[in-house]
């Protein structure tokens, strides 16, 4: 049974139709890319996974383990196991990051029919994987985001990732706006989540952030549709050429 | 004004069967007269009305029309615990305006808070009802000062001897019970030199219970002084709460004023500093939190009259449904108060399209060298925010009452004494569930 599985998929924002019939399978445990040049319809894929309002489905399916992925809720969508990292992770004044993982881990539960976590055992738990990114306790005290560098929002976003531990996880650019530090930072968190159940989509410009977590397939997506399909070595090419050979095609 | 027109107005007839004393012997002379004055300055000022400048948001018209009558002496079995600040401290309680001596604490209090009422009052202390208001007055005068004396029954007096420093503060505990009863509460505070006490209203009723509440505070805080003063207005949703606060504020001294309005279905709370010296430090702060069809207003008044002090505001309110709230926010800088440094901040967060804020920072500056600076927000719940908390799981009546919560936490957090505001910041997360999140399985 695949994790995702996407067919002829169409999506609007407002009237301008920007997914136009993407066909995307994915199997756990495989990491697939998907590149393209800006305004392809990249971000707009991923908000319409995570189930963001103003995004209208037209057309087409999504499946995600069996069920209907567009008929949940955003938030139904994230405790069946769909995390989105994003490119710009929002500011949250007032809500600590603690409390909002707190929250979060315990909405899982609920939605799964389980008790809640016992909130020692929990801190314990957050506390390490903070560790592994370097992030100090300080920056769980904080609200969510509020006043941190773009490196920090990014790895805070891995974070929350290693806490919900998802099945399928869509990285956004998570590479855009990050020095090649922080970069490495980041990756090595999300390889460290790397398992052969669990499955990525890692959306992105560049390839330089696949030097780093290296894809099992890679798609390029140009107006709304994806336009080819490879291995790691496609990534490569698109470095090498550019974007400039899928531009004209609609 | 001839007061027999005034009468017809049914809260006035309620006025006018507060004059006279038959309870406290000679002392019931003096009580007569202070009414009796309070009663003649109303009439004259007039009702308040949106022709008044200060009150251009906030008509009590139903109020004028609605009758009252003096409260009987009630029994009233225990506090509502549930409805006050959740405080370890000694309590006064006051029921339906008057010191109830069962229903307070005082065996905790230290030798260093002085605590009267009016059986036991003092010469001067008398004295004090006859002082002039420290701030410029508003050319409308203050008419609830006035009416808060027309319907005078007792008097709390509380004094805090020089040096004396406390780490437990004091909960005045103001409750309303009855069938529309009208009362008046007034205190006077009086913070001696380099003493530190943080002093808590809460403001609640007898379930059931419909009020008209008029609360005046005066407070004297003297050189090198910290004085907090928090206040919790939760009536019952069918009362209204009038009152006033005037502070005077000597050298060096500190004064952490926040009321939270939660309750009653018309409040107003009017704060009024007056800055007397340098070095002073003055926070006037407040959050109200509006549902149905409640309506809070907040009016606050900073007078700096001397070099060098500061002073510091932050409103927030979340108003719902079709609730009304006014903010009404004033620093005045004498010429001589150079150096002021003031800062004020009114924001509102608009949970429904029928919910409404009026919104008027005003500074009037006639010295050169200050820094002031005023803001006023309104806004919504940004989509951007519950769609990142829904992507983490969150469902969205939990993401609102988290990003509510967060945004009344942020001006809470203003408090100075730490154990207020962890309580101040607990009733509020209660406050906000009962009143916002969880009225549907009430009914």
């Amino acid at each position: 049974m695949s994790i995702l599985s996407i067919e002829n998929l169409h999506a609007n924002v407002g009237e301008t139709e920007i997914l136009r019939g993407i066909n995307l399978k994915i199997e756990p445990g495989e990491v697939h890319a998907v590149m393209g040049p800006n305004g392809s319809g990249k971000s707009t894929l991923s908000y319409v996974l995570a189930g963001r309002d103003g995004y209208s489905v037209t057309g087409g399916s999504v499946e995600f383990k069996d069920k209907d992925l567009l008929e949940l809720e955003a938030d139904e969508r994230a405790n069946e196991g769909v995390f989105l990292a994003f490119q710009y992770p929002v500011e949250v004044p007032g809500v600590t990051g603690m409390t909002f993982l707190r929250e979060a881990y315990n909405s899982r539960l609920r939605y799964e029919g389980k008790d809640e976590a016992d909130a020692m055992e929990f801190l314990k738990l957050v506390r390490s994987k903070a560790k592994d990114l370097n992030m100090s306790d300080d920056m769980l005290k904080r609200p969510v985001n509020v006043g941190f560098s773009g490196g920090e929002k990014k790895r805070n976003e891995i974070l929350q990732m290693a806490v919900l531990e998802p099945k399928l996880a869509i990285l956004d650019e998570t590479d855009s706006g990050l020095d090649i530090d922080a970069l490495k930072l980041v990756a090595d968190g999300v390889n460290a989540l790397r398992t052969s159940e669990r499955s990525m989509l890692i959306i992105t410009h560049y390839q330089r952030l696949l030097d780093y977590i290296e894809p099992d397939h890679v798609h390029v997506l140009a107006h709304g549709q994806i336009q080819r399909s490879g291995g790691k070595e496609l990534a490569l090419e698109l470095e090498a050429n550019g974007y400039a050979e899928f531009d004209g095609k609609v | 004004m001839n007061s027999s027109v005034e009468s017809i107005v049914p809260f006035n007839q309620f006025i006018d069967s507060a004059q006279g004393d038959h309870q406290h012997g000679n002392r019931g002379d003096w009580l007569s007269e202070i009414k009796e004055k309070g009663r003649i300055e109303f009439y004259k000022l007039g009702w308040p009305s949106p022709k008044f400048e200060s009150w251009r948001y906030t008509n009590l018209n139903k109020l004028a029309k609605t009758q009252f009558s003096l409260p009987q002496d009630m029994e009233l079995a225990k506090l509502p615990y549930q409805d006050i600040l959740p405080v370890d401290a000694p309590k006064i309680a006051l029921v339906n305006g008057k010191f109830n001596r069962e229903l307070s604490d005082l065996s905790t209090i230290s030798e260093g808070v002085l605590v009267n009422n009016f059986h036991d009052m003092r010469d001067e202390q008398r004295a004090l009802f006859s002082r002039k208001n420290p701030t410029a007055l508003p050319k409308e005068g203050l008419p609830v000062k006035a009416l808060n004396d027309a319907i005078l029954s007792d008097v709390l007096f509380i004094e805090i001897m020089p040096g004396w420093q406390f780490d437990l503060p004091l909960h005045i505990v103001s409750i309303g019970c009855g069938d529309h009863v009208g009362f008046s509460s007034k205190i006077f505070v009086s913070a001696g030199e380099n003493c530190h006490l943080d002093i808590v209203e809460s403001h609640a009723g007898e379930y059931g219970s419909t009020y008209f509440s008029s609360c005046v505070s005066n407070i004297d805080i003297k050189a090198g002084a910290r004085l907090g003063h928090y206040k919790l207005q939760n009536d019952t949703n069918t009362s209204t709460h009038l009152a006033l606060t005037q502070t005077s504020i000597e050298a060096n001294a500190v004064y952490d004023n926040f009321v939270m309005s939660v309750g009653g279905i018309l409040s107003r709370n009017e704060v009024r500093s007056f800055i007397a010296a340098s070095g002073v430090d003055c926070c006037v702060n407040g959050a109200y939190l509006g549902t149905s069809n409640q309506h809070i207003d907040n009016t606050t008044f900073i007078e700096h009259a001397a070099e060098g002090s500061k002073s510091r505001e932050v409103y927030k309110g979340v108003l719902a449904d079709y609730a009304k709230g006014v903010f009404q926010g004033k620093i005045f800088v004498h010429p001589e108060a150079q150096k002021t440094d003031g800062y004020q901040m009114n924001r509102a967060l608009l949970l429904s399209d029928n919910a409404e804020i009026d919104s008027k920072p005003e500074l009037e500056i006639y010295a050169d060298d200050v820094r002031c600076s005023h803001g006023a927000t309104v806004g919504e719940l940004e989509e951007e925010h519950l769609f990142y908390l829904k992507a983490r799981g969150i469902n969205a009546e939990s993401a609102r009452r988290l990003l509510v919560e967060a945004y009344i936490g942020e001006v809470i957090d203003e408090i100075k004494s730490q154990s207020i505001r962890e309580a101040l910041s607990k009733l509020a997360s209660d406050l906000l569930k009962k009143k916002l999140f969880e009225r549907s399985n009430e009914r």
